[in-house]
């Protein structure tokens, strides 16, 4: 995560000097092709690994259907989190459901949104997903109150992975296989959902 | 605007891979993570980079705040609301 942050600071901070100082050429090599190749390798390896992993499949197949219950409900309530939230601010709404359909999937929310919505919202789907990740782990103890699965909402897709650890060590090892195929299912669904919710704004 | 064609370009690389991932099934454990880390680190570079070069976008950011908290807010708040009435409704 810090490499991350690291990455697009230097990365802000470079297309600034190129922009006033550098060479314009620089600007569509790495806003065009860079973005683009690495965009698409990243969807394609992230598919290859989905494909190729028989055990995450299997856990989700072991749970069953009733498990499917937690994913679909953030799935949703993210949308229209994402959707009561447009309104509000009077703005795209489909751009903001879309950016709410990343589930907490910053490095590919960030620029999938940038690419469909716009480069405002690029900068928007990576924040708030970003800050998703974060919020998860900064109010844990807190949220758990709520709900034993209100963590496992509020991680979304990285409670398979990043946000993993927190919420078992804190909601407890019954709640490892919920989390994991919620934020498994959630990150199948994505790119799918941002995808599909641009199409809509079509 | 978004187009279909853009929305395909991004929705085959993830089915073409699904599908390569599904026959190199039987392979030896696949090692992705790092070029995974790598690929990401370019794209997130690439994007900074794109914002960083654009003067109208690096104008209107601070703008960029309340839309941030607010649409973190609600997706936080439905997410938990309908994750505790699927718990009703399914008895998990």
């Amino acid at each position: 995560m810090k490499y991350i942050l690291a990455a697009l600071a230097i990365g802000v901070l470079a297309g600034y000097v190129n922009n006033n100082f550098g060479f314009p050429s620089l600007n569509t090599v790495i806003s065009d092709y860079a973005f683009n190749l690495s965009l698409i390798a990243l969807l394609f390896f992230m598919g290859v690994l989905f494909g190729a992993d028989k055990e995450a499949l299997a856990k989700l197949r072991k749970t069953g259907f009733k498990i499917l219950a937690f994913p679909s409900a953030i799935a949703l309530g993210s949308i229209i989190g994402g959707l009561v939230g447009g309104i509000l601010l009077g703005t795209n709404v489909f751009a903001s459901m879309g950016v709410c359909a990343g589930y907490g999937w910053y490095t590919l929310t960030g620029p999938l949104a940038g690419q469909l919505f716009g480069l405002e919202w690029g900068a928007i789907g990576f924040t708030v997903n970003f800050l998703r990740e974060i919020t998860t782990i900064v109010t844990i103890s807190v949220a758990r109150k709520i709900d034993k699965y209100a963590p496992v909402a509020m991680g979304g897709a990285t409670a398979m992975d990043t946000t993993l650890p927190v919420i078992v060590r804190y909601c407890g090892q019954d709640t490892l296989i919920t989390a994991f195929s919620s934020g498994f299912t959630l990150t199948i669904i994505a790119p799918f959902a941002i995808t599909t919710i641009a199409a809509l704004a079509h | 605007m978004p187009n279909l064609l853009d929305v395909a370009r991004l929705v085959l690389p993830l089915v073409t891979g699904i599908v390569v991932g599904y026959f190199l099934r039987e392979k030896k454990r696949l090692n992705l993570g790092k070029i995974i880390s790598g690929i990401i680190l370019v794209l997130i570079f690439s994007l900074g980079f794109t914002m960083g070069s654009n003067g109208e976008l690096l104008a209107v950011m601070p703008n960029v705040g309340v839309t941030t908290i607010v649409l973190l807010a609600m997706a936080l708040f439905f997410s938990i609301l309908f994750v505790k009435a699927a718990r009703k409704l399914v008895r998990i």
